[in-house]
């Protein structure tokens, strides 16, 4: 709360404010500025701008330690910084990946030369990571992926196809789930490894959505070659590995909400104060047979709710933080916070429609589309929210079984 | 904000459960159900000796010095056992805004002797539209002499058989401001002309009275805070009777979602504990879910009242409005997933449904609540 700040935090929260507004990008936050094309390489190259910025000014690569390239910081600055951030809207840049999966399930897994090697290039945006899980038959039922990975002296020779892959294009390196042991039992024949995207035997190419875009892509591995020493874990433990990697993600709400990462969310919900902002906005400027929306109980109960829920999402993940500083673990819970943030990311998108009327038809590149037609493409990319990184009905079974205790 | 307990807190905490689940058997509520009174004074005895009843009152007024904080933790057990009688009425209603708003004179005569157990108390606000809002308060009282003259009916005051003491909000001056012109009198229950009679309501472990004063005299000492500013006092006590009840609601919540699960676990059907079916797996998660971020949005609540922060009022708005919902949502689940037993008036699971929607009622409903906080984006 900011009246019991002491001057220390206000101290820092201008210095956060006069950085980001000496830093940001000309024009950000205003309708001169041009994102550059979603997924482009361009976007991928000003986020790796940006996050080598950032990490120059002490900004970002927050709970890592000094030898892997971390900046260490109190809580209580990072939660500042990352508010600050939160409030300007800052770019995330496609490099989330890396840090909200890579990074952390390379130092709970890594081996020490690979934590030395990866976790720094990750922190200072030298390198962008992909992960190579899904499979055209391999989706809630990860376990059932079929990419083989077979032994030979020094390497591993992989072949097979991955899907939904996010920061497909551009990534520098990935990570990988194949199988290693074609006869041990499920959970147990999986291997988990980290392979450079120049090498042969690996192509890629675009999985175009329902929202319009390739925000996605397959990638196909061809007697690919990888040296066992990026192999991370044991061999036959990748299915571990996996599940590790999917908490980090699932509880740093996915790439798309972008860079907060981890499970301190108060940055986070901060941001989808802003996604309120918006959403009253839309209600405040559009009329319905003449009425402002705005003034419609209905419409006012349901962006209220919006409000209370963000609200609910920031002290949760206060609690998560509390829970973390005194060594309680964080793991099925983020199925919990998943569900809820993708859930209400769709509600909004219907929200939106109802509001919107015959404007809600209008998409991005339309004439008299509202607001350039995001309303539409976010209702539409909420339906993938509710589907990626765990279903919803995976994240449910996780509550019910592994923190419920119900019955497989 | 602290959002984890600490070790005293923890005890409390423990110390709570145990109490309860000892004094207050499903026995003993089910008995005071089919009560006029619906209170125990033998249990409000224990209650005084394990120092609950003046838990946040200073040392010097015989309590225990406690926080806000701390008593919602006592709120919260007292949910899940669904303790009934007249706790929040006597400590939210009526001992709080006699600390807060009560002279000092005031202050040394009643709360020791509700810290002790000696004096039971209620609060007599709602009128016949049920609201609680200034211009709901139309009961008069009028000057004469040195006493006041109350006459009219009150609707919906909780424990008015069992209280001591009724602190009435009545209207003494009639302005353009609804908010102006309202004074709280602190009236013993034994005086001439006060009847109290049941409201059946649904919800029984909370008895609800109309309460006729007829021509009832009040001398201008039992005034509790200013004259004709009785009303930032009545918001005040709203304030924080709803934090009380949002952590009650969690409590209750908790209870209705750990006995649905063992209940999910046990039964068997088709050859298999239901609990393995998916249907049913998915609603605990949302019951689990929807408990998770009430009781964010609580204990942000009680902090932010312990603190005196300025963002108490949006705190408890968001929080009541999620957590009533949240509540009713968990209870119809709780109700489903037990099926017909849960249906029957021997199993407990209504009681708790039946909670849901009294304390939903209480001091503004979910709708009212979000509304207060559409407002503040307007």
């Amino acid at each position: 709360m900011v009246s019991n700040e002491s001057a220390k935090a206000d101290a820092l929260r201008q210095e956060v404010r006069n950085w980001l507004r000496e830093n940001l990008p000309k024009g950000w936050g205003t309708p001169e500025y041009v994102l550059p094309e979603p997924y482009s390489k361009e976007s991928h190259e000003r986020g790796k701008e940006w996050t080598k910025k950032l990490y120059d000014a002490g900004y970002t690569g927050f709970g890592y330690p000094k030898e892997y390239g971390g900046i260490e910081r109190p809580p209580e600055e990072i939660a500042i910084i990352r508010q600050e951030m939160a409030r300007t809207g800052t770019p995330g840049g496609p490099l989330s990946l890396g840090l909200l999966v890579a990074a952390p399930t390379i130092l709970s897994h890594g081996e020490e030369w690979q934590k030395k090697r990866f976790i720094p290039k990750v922190l200072n945006g030298e390198e962008s990571w992909c992960e190579g899980f899904s499979e055209p038959d391999a989706g809630s039922d990860l376990a059932n992926v079929q990419t083989t990975a077979v032994r030979d002296g020094d390497e591993w020779v992989i072949n097979g196809q991955k899907c939904w892959t996010s920061m497909w294009e551009f990534a520098d390196w990935g990570l990988l789930v194949a199988r290693t042991e074609p006869d041990a039992p499920r959970h147990r024949n999986l291997s988990y490894f980290l392979f450079d995207t120049t090498t042969p035997g690996f192509s890629r190419r675009p999985l175009r959505q329902m929202s319009g875009e390739a925000e996605f892509g397959e990638m196909f591995f061809d007697d690919m070659r990888v040296p066992h020493k990026n192999m991370m874990s044991e061999q036959g433990r990748g299915w571990y590995v996996a599940m590790t990697a999917l908490q980090h993600e699932r509880s740093g709400g996915g790439a798309f909400f972008g860079g907060a990462g981890g499970a301190d969310l108060a940055g986070l919900s901060d941001r989808r104060s802003a996604a309120i902002e918006s959403a009253v906005d839309l209600a405040k400027n559009t009329r319905r047979y003449g009425k402002v929306v705005w003034e419609d109980d209905v419409f006012r109960q349901r962006i209220a709710q919006f409000a209370i829920e963000a609200q609910a999402m920031r002290w949760s993940g206060a609690r998560i933080t509390a829970k973390l500083r005194k060594g309680i673990p964080f793991g099925n819970e983020a199925s919990v916070v998943k569900n809820f943030q993708a859930e209400m990311r769709e509600r909004r998108g219907d929200m939106a429609m109802e509001i919107l009327g015959a404007y809600s038809q209008l998409v991005r590149g339309s004439r008299r589309a509202v607001d350039e037609g995001d309303w539409v493409y976010d209702m539409l990319r909420s339906r993938g929210s509710t589907i990626e990184m765990g279903t919803s009905e995976i994240n449910r079974n996780i509550i019910a079984e592994r923190i419920l205790g119900l019955p497989r | 904000m602290e959002f984890t307990l600490n070790e005293e807190q923890e005890m409390l905490k423990t110390m709570a459960r145990d109490f309860l689940a000892n004094e207050c058997p499903k026995t003993l509520v089910r008995e005071l159900m089919e009560d006029e009174v619906g209170h125990s004074p033998e249990l409000w005895k224990k209650m005084a000796e394990v120092g609950w009843l003046g838990l946040v009152f200073p040392e010097e007024y015989g309590g225990a010095g406690m926080s806000f904080r701390d008593l919602t933790i006592l709120c919260e057990e007292m949910g899940r056992a669904m303790l009934p009688g007249p706790f929040l009425s006597t400590l939210f209603l009526v001992g709080l805004p006699i600390l807060s708003a009560g002279t000092e004179e005031q202050k040394k005569e009643y709360l020791p002797k509700i810290a002790n157990g000696e004096m039971v108390c209620t609060l007599a606000a709602l009128e016949e539209d049920g609201d609680l809002w200034a211009q709901g308060i139309q009961l008069k009282a009028v000057q004469r002499g040195d006493d006041y003259i109350i006459d009219g009916t009150k609707l919906f005051v909780p424990d008015a058989k069992a209280a001591d003491y009724i602190l009435v909000a009545a209207r003494t001056q009639r302005t353009a401001d609804p908010e102006e012109g309202i004074t709280l009198f602190l009236i013993d229950t034994t005086e001439w002309g006060i009847y109290a009679t049941l409201l059946k309501t649904m919800d029984e472990t909370r008895k609800q009275y109309e309460v006729v004063f007829n021509k009832v005299a009040v001398p201008a000492r039992n005034i509790i805070g200013e004259l004709n500013k009785g009303w930032p006092v009545i918001k005040d006590v709203a304030l924080k009777t709803t934090a009380a009840l949002c952590a009650e609601m969690v409590g209750g919540g908790e209870w209705v979602l750990e006995t649905t699960i063992n209940y999910a676990k046990d039964r068997i059907a088709f050859g298999v504990p239901i609990g393995s079916f998916q249907i049913i797996k998915h609603k605990c998660a949302d019951m689990y879910s929807a408990l998770e971020y009430a009781r964010s949005l609580m204990e942000w609540a009680a902090e932010a009242i312990k603190e005196d922060s300025p963002d108490a009022p949006t705190a408890v708005s968001m929080a009541k409005s999620y957590c009533g919902d949240a509540y009713r949502i968990v209870t119809d689940h709780g109700v489903q997933i037990h099926g017909g037993i849960g249906f029957t008036w021997d199993h407990d699971m209504h009681l708790y449904f039946k909670r849901a929607r009294s304390s939903d009622t209480a001091f503004g409903d979910s709708n009212y609540h979000r509304e207060l906080i559409a407002r503040q984006l307007d």
